[in-house]
């Protein structure tokens, strides 16, 4: 039966999703078996850059056990390639090759893939292929000058070069009362979700049908693409994304290796053919972020108003641009949000992304702005110190207000949000600044370890909109979703929603707002998602859109349903709509206090009597609804720690930290502060531990979990989550919380080591190495 | 991530594991834990013919001069889990840097002799054998013989034991005073650098680890620390000079040098710092 | 190799190659999915199961090793009945888990902490659990469901 509550919003009820994700029950990709499964295994270049002589599959081929070996030869792979579109000018087109053909482009490339009676049988016959390479000259890093284009397209290795201009800089600047310069540059590293890739795909040759079960944050965007490079109709492709284990940005790109399995199914009717990803090729292969190097100059006022900033960006996007976010998608946030929570008129930033021989640059969580933030943040700490200003105030004195709200940033992006004093304020009020001086001061007369903070101010742009939309003026916009409320003819609720969930409990949340919206119990609910034939058009989970996006398409769907639901029972109970209301699955009338229809019983009409409809009112009680906010909500934070070093060996131990953010109104408070502090670990291991490093010769030196290093339970700290409820303009008045809490550990960890030992980090990772040379 | 095909043998002894690595001709594997020779298998880094289980080989594991008395030496089985090694309390500092390999996981499977015999320049449980003079006791095709800590260490992953040697126990003399210090990436992660102080017999012995190929002894440290009138500041200075470190992902070598220093300095305060007043 | 072991109670018996690991005879043998891969290398900890009560990574034994040993995965953690054992309960109430993949192996690491240590406090908790990655949560949940379900347990734990 339902629970009592009558409203679901703002109460943390039990996770639809967990009886079976704590029992072993869940259903994950890697977890598939069908009748006449067949595994595969790539083969991936052990260089960096190499053109492909000869690849002789043949003892491969001849193996027991083996079904298939294929390379970019292979009749129906050649010539099949990814292309990620772009309409801005400077944009250079190039293609992602299922295999690689001609030549490969960076250390774990796919090169060839054995479909074979097991995994293991297919990993001895990858030992079997004798590839011929010559290699090339090899470019990992995006500011050194290229030693051999990537791609002929490119000859300089740029793929993108934008320019944001905002104002006159050159007069601000001579305007300004001091200038202070940083350049700096941020760490490669990943989304690393414990669950791999994964994909199994069937090919159904009497009727021309493909079924893809992936791993995938968009199976919509997945089957459009399929679709289109096999040459069939939508409707023929079936994209399934069951349970998946962790997605973080990783998971919302289209892969070669998709591709891969997908022709390789279409050669093996009846066949269906599965490839986990292991870790290994996780770290080679999946999608890298955040290589980045900014020069920043930036001018403010004696008072510390700041007043322009000039900016140089440089994104490694690695040896391709992804399918469909494109090469832009780092660059073009980091130049579209540098500015972050900052008022500012006078802005120029020319941002690049520039082909190396390293996996491919694509989205991870906080897109660009970890490191955008960093370098922002970074700004604003040495201006204060420049100015002999507290880092406290002089973020103050130049975030954006309520009153400036709606706020034009200079990239012409409208801050809707203004909530930023607030949460900073709140963030310290739970920090305890004074406290934390006074124990800062005690220390140093004392001699004893020194503590320092760091504080950092974000803007996440959330539920991005049509006129906002994620990527870079690709063919599609982003900006909607759509949803399908069904009452059963027994009373129940089933939802199709576009929106897919990775962990995010969504099928919880969007049973929620349902619930609320239409007048049912939460467990009369049940949310479906991730499978193409199920729910009408939708792009899944990216960019903090799920709540704002897929929960305004809920809402308003349910609402519908509502509506027809009161219409129907009016006619029925001969009252007028507006004296009733549907609440707990039951409809009453105004001023009575029993109600007088159950929702079953209303259903049962509108599917099963139907003799008894009202005239004019259809059979049937569901509705779809999209749902596009247009322009999107911008999520206000902040966040403040404590950090102790050990001057002998540079470790920093976190004390304390807190996170405020401007959530606007709160649907499952604990799912809300799971991705808060979620997203926070990783900004944490990113800050201090997880590093994706190339040597000179392209290899990856960090290939397996002893080196990449991911914080663990020992290495995050508690944190102290709050939030500001300043309700958005859309349906639930919610903002998008996925990323948020990645954006500021970079800047508050480095600025909190410049509070406590006048270190100035230039370079991320924080290692104790970093910090221990910095104090010698 | 998968293995290659290898044969699989149970070996129900020390001669039967003897000789099925004699049998392999060079192309045999020992098993034991298994906590690094299964990881370089599933990557195919390690491509043996024969793998020999040696975990169910009876008395391989379990600890001697554990009845009570406080024995100088402790005979340690070489397929004893570091689980256990935490346990015991014979041995103290056996103990201690048994708790900081790895994890839960990790401890209830990995062995001391499969340890010394993989031979991690970084592992703790090396750096104890050379710190407090371990010997180990090795069986092959021509019978048994004993290997001295300080002779047992090649190499990074190389070690004195001959191609057809079973690892049986380790002789660990017990410290009277003892300290160690390891300063890791993370929780339960492979040491940056470690350092172990021991006293054995009156004298004292320092091994560190994570600066070279092999656990190092550090002989002048050892020296200052043994004579007259050296402060603990003076024997880590003199630490720290006497190691050269290669640089990875994880620490240049300047830091690793620097570090030593400290970590012996922190092992030497552990010990107790009345020897050196 | 045929091999016979006990797994959540059940003799159960598999014909595997010598190389298939423990994790992969559980996963594809023996239908029990629950128990997950992340690295298979050793690190992350997923694959965390109880072999003859200890906590082993399942992807660093073989299955021919487990020959006569009594396995726990995590599908024996509930009662027959379905009745969630009090640390998945409290994993559920504390929202220690997110996408659920790192949970099996969790909530086998944790079964052991508490078994072998009844009252861990916090710290401790935060230290046993380093062996086991998870990328959703930051912890914060999985630890406050330890630290409930040890207080709710006591000293009373039980065999799963």
């Amino acid at each position: 039966m339902s629970e009592p509550t009558t409203s679901s919003a703002g109460t943390s009820v039990r996770r639809k999703e967990d009886a079976r994700l704590l029992t072993g029950n869940g259903r994950y990709v890697s977890d598939l078996t069908l009748p006449r499964m067949r595994h595969v295994a790539f083969l991936r270049s052990p260089l960096g850059h190499a053109r492909i002589r000869e690849v002789d599959t043949s003892r491969a081929r001849a193996m027991p056990g083996v079904d298939a070996v294929v390379t970019a030869a292979t009749p129906g792979f050649a010539g099949v390639a990814l292309r990620a579109q772009s309409a801005l000018p400077s944009y250079v087109e190039t293609d992602q090759p299922v295999l690689a053909g001609e030549k490969a482009r960076f250390s774990g490339e796919a090169v060839a893939a054995v479909v074979a009676r097991d995994r293991y049988v297919a990993e001895d016959a990858l030992e079997l292929i004798d590839v011929e390479y010559d290699e090339l000259p090899v470019t990992v890093c995006a500011w050194a000058p290229p030693q051999h284009p990537v791609h002929p397209q490119a000859p300089d290795n740029v793929l993108l070069e934008r320019t944001f201009t905002a104002g006159d800089v050159d007069a601000a600047f001579d305007r300004a009362d001091v200038v202070v310069e940083r350049d700096l540059t941020t760490n490669r590293h990943g989304g690393n979700p414990i669950e791999c890739r994964a994909g199994v795909a069937r090919w159904e040759a009497a009727d021309r049908r493909l079924t893809f079960w992936s791993g995938t944050q968009v199976p919509h965007i997945v089957r459009t693409v399929l679709a289109e490079l096999l040459d069939l109709p939508e409707s023929n492709v079936r994209v399934i994304a069951p349970d998946v284990g962790g997605g973080f940005g990783v998971k919302a790109v289209v892969y070669p290796e998709d591709l891969a399995l997908c022709l390789l199914a279409r050669q093996l009717p009846g066949v269906a053919v599965k490839w986990v990803e292991d870790r290994a090729e996780h770290l080679l292969a999946a999608t890298h972020a955040r290589d980045h190097r900014y020069r920043l100059r930036a001018g403010f006022t004696a008072d510390g108003r700041l007043l322009a900033l000039d900016a140089d960006v440089t994104c490694n996007v690695g040896a391709y641009s992804v399918y469909p976010w494109t090469a832009g998608i780092e660059p073009l946030m980091a130049g579209g949000l540098l500015t972050g929570p900052y008022r500012l008129d006078d802005y120029r930033a020319t941002v690049r992304g520039v082909a190396t021989n390293t996996a491919p640059s694509g989205p991870y969580r906080g897109v660009a702005r970890p490191a955008s933030v960093f370098a922002m943040e970074t700004i604003m700490d040495t201006a204060a110190r420049r100015l002999g200003i507290s880092t406290v105030d002089i973020r103050d004195r130049n975030l954006i207000r309520p009153e400036d709200v709606p706020y034009r940033m200079p990239s012409k992006l409208v801050d809707d949000s203004g909530q930023y004093g607030q949460c900073l304020a709140r963030a310290l009020e739970l920090f305890g600044l004074d406290e934390f001086r006074a124990e800062q001061q005690r220390r140093r007369v004392a001699r004893q370890p020194p503590i320092g903070m760091g504080v950092a101010c974000y803007n996440e742009l959330t539920g991005l909109g049509r006129a906002a939309s994620a990527g870079p003026r690709m063919p599609f916009r982003t900006g909607h979703d759509a949803c399908t409320v069904r009452v059963n003819p027994d009373g129940r609720v089933v939802v199709f929603s576009g929106v897919t969930s990775q962990g995010q409990g969504l099928e919880t949340t969007v049973a929620q707002i349902v619930a609320d919206g239409l007048g049912v119990g939460y467990d009369d609910v049940e949310v479906r998602f991730g499978d193409t034939t199920e729910s009408l058009w939708g792009f899944g989970a990216f960019s903090s859109r799920q709540a704002v996006i897929g929960g305004g398409a809920a809402n308003l769907a349910a609402t519908a349903v509502k509506d027809k639901v009161l219409e129907l029972a009016a006619g029925l109970l001969e009252a007028e709509p507006s004296d009733l209301a549907l609440h707990d699955g039951e409809v009453s009338v105004a001023g009575q206090r029993e109600p007088r229809l159950s929702l079953a019983e209303i259903a049962r009409v509108a599917y099963l009597e139907t003799h008894r409809l009202p005239d004019g009112i259809d059979p049937g009680l569901d509705a779809t609804r999209f749902y596009d906010p247009i322009r999107g909500a911008f999520a206000a934070g902040a966040q403040v720690a404590t950090v102790e070093i050990d001057r002998s060996t540079g470790q920093l131990r976190i004390l304390a930290w807190v996170c405020v953010e401007d959530a606007g109104n709160v649907i499952h408070p604990k799912i809300v502060e799971g991705q808060i502090a979620g997203a926070i670990a990783q900004g944490i291991g990113g800050a201090l531990y997880e590093h994706l490093v190339y040597d000179d010769a392209g290899n990856l030196s960090t290939g397996t979990l002893l080196d990449y290093l991911m914080p663990t339970s020992a290495e995050v700290p508690d944190l102290v989550i709050d939030h500001i409820c300043e309700p958005a303009a859309n349906p639930l008045g919610v903002r998008g919380v996925g990323e948020g809490g990645t954006l500021a550990p970079n800047a508050v960890l480095a600025g909190a080591v410049a509070d406590a030992l006048g270190i100035e980090i230039d370079d991320l990772p924080v290692t104790p190495a970093a910090v221990w040379k910095g104090l010698t | 991530m998968k293995p290659g095909r290898f044969e699989y043998l149970r070996a129900a002894g020390v001669a039967e594991a003897v000789r099925a690595l004699v049998e392999a001709g060079g192309d045999g594997k020992l098993l034991a834990g298994g906590q690094s020779l299964v990881p370089l298998l599933s990557m195919r880094l390690s491509r043996p013919a024969v793998v020999v289980d040696i975990n169910r080989i009876p008395d391989l594991a379990g600890i001697d001069g554990t009845d009570g008395t406080a024995p100088s030496v402790l005979r340690v089985g070489a397929m004893t889990r570091h689980a256990a090694l935490v346990e015991q309390r014979s041995h103290p500092l056996l103990a201690e840097a048994a708790r900081w390999i790895g994890h839960a996981a990790i401890r209830s499977r990995g062995t001391l002799g499969g340890s010394l015999a993989h031979a991690d320049p970084a592992a703790e449980l090396p750096a104890v054998a050379v710190a407090t003079g371990a010997v180990a006791h090795v069986t092959g095709p021509d019978g048994e013989r004993t290997v001295a800590a300080d002779g047992l260490f090649d190499g990074p992953l190389m070690t004195a034991l001959q191609e057809y040697e079973v690892l049986t126990a380790v002789d660990l003399p017990v410290p009277s005073r003892w300290g160690f210090a390891e300063l890791a990436r993370r929780h339960g992660d492979f040491a940056l650098v470690l350092a172990v102080v021991a006293e054995v017999d009156g004298r004292w012995r320092i091994a560190v680890g994570g600066v070279a190929g092999t656990p190092q002894r550090l002989a002048c440290a050892e020296a200052l620390l043994n004579g007259d009138g050296a402060t603990p500041a003076e024997v880590a200075e003199a630490a720290a000079t006497e190691v050269r470190p290669g640089s990875d992902v994880h620490a240049p070598a300047r830091y690793r040098q620097a570090i030593t220093g400290e970590l012996v300095r922190r092992a030497l305060a552990r010990a107790d710092a009345e020897v050196m007043s | 190799m045929k091999v016979g072991m006990t797994v959540n109670g059940v003799g159960e018996q598999v014909d595997v190659e010598p190389r298939r690991t423990l994790a992969d005879a559980l996963r594809e043998d023996l239908a029990l999915t629950g128990t997950h891969l992340g690295c298979e290398h050793g690190v992350c900890g997923a694959c965390t199961v109880l072999v003859d009560g200890q906590p082993v990574r399942a992807c660093l034994m073989f299955a021919v090793q487990a020959e006569g040993a009594s396995v726990v995965t995590v599908e024996g953690l509930a009662g027959v009945d379905g009745t969630l054992h009090p640390l998945q309960r409290a994993f559920s109430e504390h929202h220690g888990l997110q996408c659920g993949f790192c949970t099996s192996g969790m909530l086998m690491s944790a079964l052991h902490l508490l078994r072998t240590e009844p009252n861990p406090g916090r710290e401790r908790v935060r230290e046993e659990l380093a062996g086991n990655l998870c990328r959703c949560t930051g912890y914060a949940g999985i630890i406050d469901a330890v630290v409930a379900a040890a207080a709710e347990l006591g000293t009373t734990l039980r065999e799963p």
